[in-house]
């Protein structure tokens, strides 16, 4: 190969490596997008489960990589002065995977699914939050906020 | 080169969110258990036995309840009537109680007015006893004399 044929080679690899990647394209939605606990007789229903939420969600672009959702809590359930911890915050989800179950954390994003490579067509999973129900709340109606964030890899 | 040429990709990690809201409303409850429903005093020598115990002896209290944060919880009892038997009564004073359990207090049975038999700040469960003696006297007319106790549960 000759010196100029190997320049010529250098000049276009470096052009095509200054081009940006396909990026992946990464779609998410949730519905419905208020979930609510009501109130309940601890004796009666220890656990108080609201009804699912369906996670919609779409990867392109994103072949042999992986993905993650993950679910981070605001702080803990407040209502004026009250608070309960939202680790008594709990879920189950399906299809089992990609979707696997958990507990709320304010500090740290849990894990709510996860996979590699396309989800060529728009999939969805079911996701059922509990809230562990006790006779030490203080009564009112209390609130968070809930951040899902499908990323990848 | 072309290893080198993947090198120069940039990582492009990628993410997008959607919010949702979490609502949990917990309202005003409360839930009051017994170990016993039923106390009898049993007939004895009122030289010897001047205070008889309950043959149940102590009753087992659990109050359960909600309230707003620094709320008052409150357990009260009242009896229905005086002691009776047919046309002869003996006041309901002639009960009393000493307890055991935090918050719980001694008490004298009235149907006059509810008396206090506990009382607690914030929501939570609490259990208790209360031991119940009738004063016995010589001066009772023979018979079965009973009466009720209504108990109340108030978280504020």
């Amino acid at each position: 190969m000759s010196a100029r044929r190997l320049a010529l080679i250098g000049a276009v690899a470096l052009a095509a490596g200054v081009v940006p990647a396909r990026a992946q394209i990464l779609e998410l939605s949730l519905s419905p997008r208020v979930i609510s606990f009501p109130s309940s007789d601890p004796d009666a229903l220890p656990v108080v489960v609201a009804a699912p939420v369906t996670v919609s969600y779409r990867i392109r672009q994103n072949a042999g990589s992986a993905w993650s959702l993950t679910v981070l809590a605001g702080g803990d359930l407040i209502s004026g002065p009250s608070r309960v911890d939202i680790s008594n915050v709990t879920w189950t989800a399906t299809p089992a995977p990609p979707f696997q179950s958990g507990t709320l954390s304010k500090t740290v994003a849990q894990r709510i699914a996860s996979g590699t490579g396309n989800v060529a067509n728009p999939s969805s999973g079911s996701v059922m939050f509990r809230l562990a129900n006790s006779w030490t709340y203080s009564t009112g109606t209390y609130t968070q906020t809930l951040l899902f964030t499908l990323s990848s890899p | 080169m072309i290893g080198w040429v993947a090198g120069l990709r940039p990582a492009s990690a990628q993410q997008v969110t959607d919010t949702a809201t979490l609502n949990a409303t917990f309202s005003g409850l409360a839930r009051l258990t017994f170990s016993s429903s039923t106390l009898s005093f049993p007939d004895a020598d009122p030289d010897f036995v001047p205070d008889i115990a309950a043959s149940q002896g102590p009753v087992s209290i659990t109050a359960k309840a909600r309230t707003a944060p620094n709320g008052a919880v409150t357990l009260t009892v009242q009896a229905s009537d005086n002691l009776r038997s047919g046309l002869d009564t003996i006041p309901a004073s002639s009960i009393t109680w000493t307890a055991s359990g935090p918050g719980f207090v001694a008490g004298t049975l009235s149907a006059a007015s509810p008396q206090l038999v506990a009382s607690w700040i914030d929501s939570g469960v609490h259990t208790g006893t209360q031991t119940f003696s009738f004063k016995n006297l010589w001066t009772y007319p023979t018979g079965i004399y009973t009466l009720m106790m209504m108990f109340t549960l108030t978280a504020a």
